[in-house]
């Protein structure tokens, strides 16, 4: 279905979220992302990944949680929905299931 | 205070504030301030800055920007809806669509075509690389009570120049030559504008040469440099380079240099160069002598324009000090002290063609008048269908009123109404525009024909016109639109929709302010027409002093030699000719040097006066149809008049009232042995226009000798070509050498006019389309408010008023705008207009009954139009219009 096709990139930012629970925002979420994968991450590109997953429902958020270091402006605390928890476990169910249907012999280097 | 220092670009800030939604906005904006103070800790702050710039402007995307106020779809919807409702209106009232388009189209095109003349005429000479820095120059003399005002120099002020000022890069000199008889195969071709140049020609102006090299192609003598087109009429190849041409069947000229055509917006229009160097008083030391070289200097670049005049002032003064000391025994000083000058001055190159008429032009040069006259009619013409366009917008706004009166209602704001009436308005003029551009496409060729310009319609397809055009149509589109649109948009709905705004605005004195302009503009370009068609008439019927019709001119008499006698006897023999006469000072020839003459043998210069000496035969006067005043004419039984001189009655008049007859007159005849001859007078011609109407007839002097620059044939009224073919068959059995080539002398008179001509069919053609226009506006505005009032008519119709009382009714409003506008444009037109004729030394006079025609002409035109409308709905049966609610 079209609607609950997850993107790589979505994928990692939904569990970025997961892993940071409560302080889910956006710098956040891109510091946590560059952590993980190495890569650099554009600040527009995150905040366009999550308006996008919020639209899809797998995201909720809130405003809050203002410090100094951030001019006293609020964060958007993002939190994952029911349909984000189900679509990241759909999509780590697909991943097992089909690792399992990939023949031993791929991983060990025999040559057919 | 802190922040201050921590704070990233401020505009940034608010940019990004400005486009980002709501949703986003405080989330993003602390991420990225958060982000920006982390950097600052580890980079200078204007990196951070950068970096900063960079985050907001990857924001702009639409998942941003998108939701902050109406969402795209929507405003795209609302675009379309205008576009939608402006479709049905056009549809609606099919009439005045037709009228508004076409209205506008065809004003746009004539501003098109009109734009492109302006364009060419202001394009001319620009094209030349150092275009900025060369400038001609231009001499006036002051001497007695000759002021003449020359484009001309002496053979080395240039040179000397060059040599003398710093400022002075480069210089180079042009002259006629006249034209060449080239041979091809056994024919003789003329090849006319040919012009004298030095070596350095190519140095100055930009014309590519194809083959050879430019710095040596007009270094030696007999070399020619020629342009494509002349190398593919007598090669049918362009690289010609080292062929030889056979000129005037004697010499040869080799071809050293093929160059491009010139390109039309330049101010000569030579095709042939032939080299300076073989003219020995090109090097003719002389200052206050011959002036007949059109010189052209280079500056360096950055030289001063001013400075460098008045060097070539001091330079001047110099060199003709000495000069005068020698020929008149008189200091430069003293020189001067009785009035006398001479005052250099520069002229532009691009300035040449537009804004100067002195003596010695090379070629016939443009108006800047006639370049303002037509832009003004061009503005003109749009103007009145702008506000045809605007009458009838508001005019109709009756029948719109309901509708805007609804949309606010439903909650419409003033803006969007106002948006909707220009994307109305806008995509008229589009439409209009289209049309006028393929308007301007098929007549432009007749248009060219008009102007006598190769103006190219590809022209208004560069990026530069092109621009220009989509400016203004979404301009024209804006303006027309705005009044309507402002207008309308401002009615109060509760009175709209009441009724009580529904007479369609009867007292809207700014329409009817509109309407008065319309027609004043109208009147004047009328009385422009009729004057300049009287002028035209004027010049073509005023006695000049000769009789031009049936004269008869050959060419390549010089070529002739010793068969010119003969020539001359043969022909005379012929039925139908009566006279002929040698020479080829003709009336209608432009430019001729003046020479100095003096009263006294000692050559004073309070006793001099400065006249054209133009040398004919005895048959001159007679075959001419001049008149003698007094004395007699040259007789070639009288060996003393070789030295006889007939002058004209301004000649005479210059010298005073006593006895002119048997007067003496002296002319140096060499500068530097003083050798004088004398003349004595034995005639006075009456005065003949022998240049432009635009002067006065200056003063001129007949001698006798042989000048073979053609020969002019007086023919007996009759059959013309029956009289051209016999002389042919003569000319053919004496010279079969020679091409036999005429023209008529009326025709050449006619050619002088040509400028004059052309701007009067123009303005005839421009008014009349004014006009139309004016009257599409008009016709519009009487059938609405023919329309508008059909109840009033009716009930009038059924009290007992007449056909003719509510015709009467009608038309009064309208004809009472147009006497306004004939009011107000008749002073205007007469300024303008005498303004005009001044510029002609003889001109015919300005008379009442001219404006009177002009204004009564619009009057009539503006009747005819509302009474069509008047009267239709006068006859109407009151049962009709009545019946209905």
């Amino acid at each position: 279905m079209k609607g609950t096709y997850l993107g790589e990139f979505e994928e990692l930012v939904l569990l970025s979220v997961g892993i940071l629970f409560d302080d889910a925002y956006g710098l956040a979420i891109v510091d946590e992302l560059e952590k993980q994968t190495g890569r650099t991450i554009m600040i527009s590109s995150a905040h366009k990944a999550l308006v996008r997953l919020e639209e899809k429902g797998y995201l909720k958020s809130k405003l809050g949680g203002s410090t100094e270091t951030r001019g006293g402006r609020d964060k958007r605390l993002y939190q994952l929905t029911q349909a984000g928890k189900k679509v990241l476990a759909e999509s780590r169910e697909l991943r097992n299931e089909m690792w399992k249907q990939v023949p031993k012999i791929v991983w060990e280097g025999g040559k057919l | 205070m802190k922040q201050n220092q921590t704070s990233p670009p401020r505009w940034a800030l608010r940019f990004f504030k400005w486009f980002c939604n709501q949703h986003l906005a405080e989330a993003v904006l602390g991420d990225m301030l958060e982000l920006y103070i982390r950097r600052r800790k580890s980079m200078p702050k204007w990196k951070a800055d950068a970096l900063f710039v960079a985050n907001v402007i990857q924001f702009v995307q639409p998942f941003a920007i998108r939701g902050k106020s109406t969402p795209t779809l929507n405003t795209f919807d609302m675009y379309k809806n205008y576009f939608t409702i402006a479709w049905r209106t056009f549809l609606k009232s099919k009439g005045y669509s037709f009228i508004n388009i076409v209205g506008l189209a065809v004003g746009l095109s004539a501003c098109l075509l009109i734009g492109l003349y302006v364009k060419h005429e202001l394009s001319y000479d620009r094209f030349h690389e150092k275009a900025d820095r060369v400038y001609r120059v231009n001499m006036e003399l002051k001497f007695g009570d000759n002021h003449l005002n020359l484009a001309v120099a002496n053979p080395l002020f240039g040179e000397t120049a060059k040599i003398e000022i710093p400022q002075v890069e480069q210089t180079t000199r042009l002259q006629w030559y006249g034209s060449l008889l080239i041979k091809k195969g056994d024919d003789n071709i003329r090849e006319r504008n040919v012009a004298w140049a030095d070596s350095t020609l190519f140095d100055v102006f930009t014309l590519p040469m194809l083959w050879g090299n430019p710095a040596t192609a007009l270094r030696e003598p007999n070399s020619i440099v020629i342009t494509e087109s002349v190398a593919r009429k007598y090669f049918d190849r362009a690289d010609v380079l080292g062929e030889t041409l056979t000129i005037n069947n004697t010499e040869s000229r080799k071809i050293t240099g093929v160059i491009k055509d010139l390109p039309s917006n330049m101010h000569f229009q030579f095709t042939s160069f032939v080299p300076v160097v073989e003219r020995e008083d090109a090097l003719d030391p002389t200052w206050a002598g011959s002036q007949n070289w059109n010189t052209y200097l280079l500056l360096k670049p950055g030289a001063s324009e001013v400075e460098a005049t008045s060097l070539l002032n001091k330079m001047v003064d110099n060199h003709l000090g000495p000069e005068l000391k020698s020929i008149l025994g008189k200091t430069l000083n003293e020189f001067n002290s009785e009035g006398n000058f001479f005052k250099v001055s520069l002229t532009a190159l691009p300035d040449i063609y537009l804004r100067s008429s002195r003596i010695g032009e090379l070629f016939g040069t443009g108006n800047i008048q006639y370049v303002y006259i037509f832009s003004a009619i061009a503005a003109c013409i749009l103007i009145i269908a702008i506000i045809n366009f605007m009458n009838l917008a508001t005019a109709r706004s009756a029948n719109r009123a309901r509708e805007v009166g609804m949309r606010k209602v439903m909650g419409s704001m003033k803006s969007a109404l106002v948006g909707q009436f220009i994307t109305e308005s806008v995509l008229t003029c589009v439409v209009a525009m289209l049309l006028a551009v393929g308007i301007a496409i098929g007549i432009i060729p007749f248009f060219n024909e008009l102007i006598g310009k190769p103006i190219e319609i590809s022209l208004l397809f560069t990026p530069q016109v092109g621009g220009i055009v989509l400016v203004l149509t979404l301009l024209v589109g804006v303006l027309a639109g705005s009044y309507p649109a402002f207008y309308l948009s401002a009615f109060q709905p509760v009175s709209v929709l009441k009724g009580s705004k529904s007479s369609g605005g009867k007292r809207s004195v700014f329409r009817n302010v509109l309407v008065v302009f319309q027609f004043a503009a109208s009147v004047l370009l009328i009385t422009g027409t009729l004057i300049v068609f009287r002028q035209l008439q004027f010049i073509q019927q005023k006695d000049v002093g000769y009789n031009r019709s049936q004269l008869l001119t050959l060419y390549n008499i010089d070529k002739l030699g010793n068969r010119t006698e003969s020539m001359k006897t043969s022909l005379l023999q012929i039925t139908g000719v009566d006279k002929v006469t040698v020479t080829g000072y003709l009336p209608v020839n432009f430019y001729r040097s003046n020479e100095s003459f003096f009263t006294s043998p000692s050559l004073e210069v309070k006793d001099m006066i400065s006249m054209q000496k133009w040398t004919v035969d005895d048959d001159y006067v007679q075959t001419m149809g001049m008149q003698l005043l007094e004395g007699r004419n040259f007789s070639r039984d009288i060996a003393a008049d070789t030295s006889g001189i007939i002058l004209n009655e301004s000649a005479a008049k210059f010298l005073g009232t006593d006895q002119i007859l048997e007067k003496k007159l002296y002319r140096l005849e060499n500068e530097q042995t003083k050798e004088l001859k004398e003349y004595r007078v034995i005639g006075i011609v009456k005065d003949f226009n022998f240049s432009s109407l635009r002067e006065q007839v200056k003063p001129l002097a007949f001698i006798t000798g042989l000048n073979d620059g053609g020969m002019t044939v007086r023919l007996q009224a009759g059959d013309l070509t029956q009289a051209v073919t016999a002389i042919e068959t003569k000319w053919k059995s004496i010279a079969s050498d020679l091409p036999f080539e005429y023209s008529f002398l009326d025709a050449d008179f006619d050619q002088l006019y040509k400028g004059e001509r052309q701007s009067g069919n123009l303005i005839t053609y421009f008014a009349t389309l004014s006009i139309i226009i004016s009257c599409l506006g008009l016709f519009g505005l009487a059938t609405f408010m023919a329309e508008q009032r059909t109840k009033e008519i009716g009930i009038r119709k059924v009290m007992g008023a007449s056909v003719s009382g509510i015709t009467t009714l009608l038309s009064k409003d309208f004809l009472k705008l147009v006497v306004i506008a004939v009011v107000i444009a008749i002073p205007a037109a007469w300024y303008f207009t005498s303004r005009w004729l001044q510029s002609f030394a003889y001109h015919t006079e300005l008379e009442w009954w001219i404006f009177a025609v002009a204004s009564v002409l619009a009057l009539i035109i503006a009747l005819l139009t509302v009474s069509v409308q008047a009267i239709k709905a006068a006859v109407q049966n009151p049962v009709n219009s009545l019946r209905v609610e």
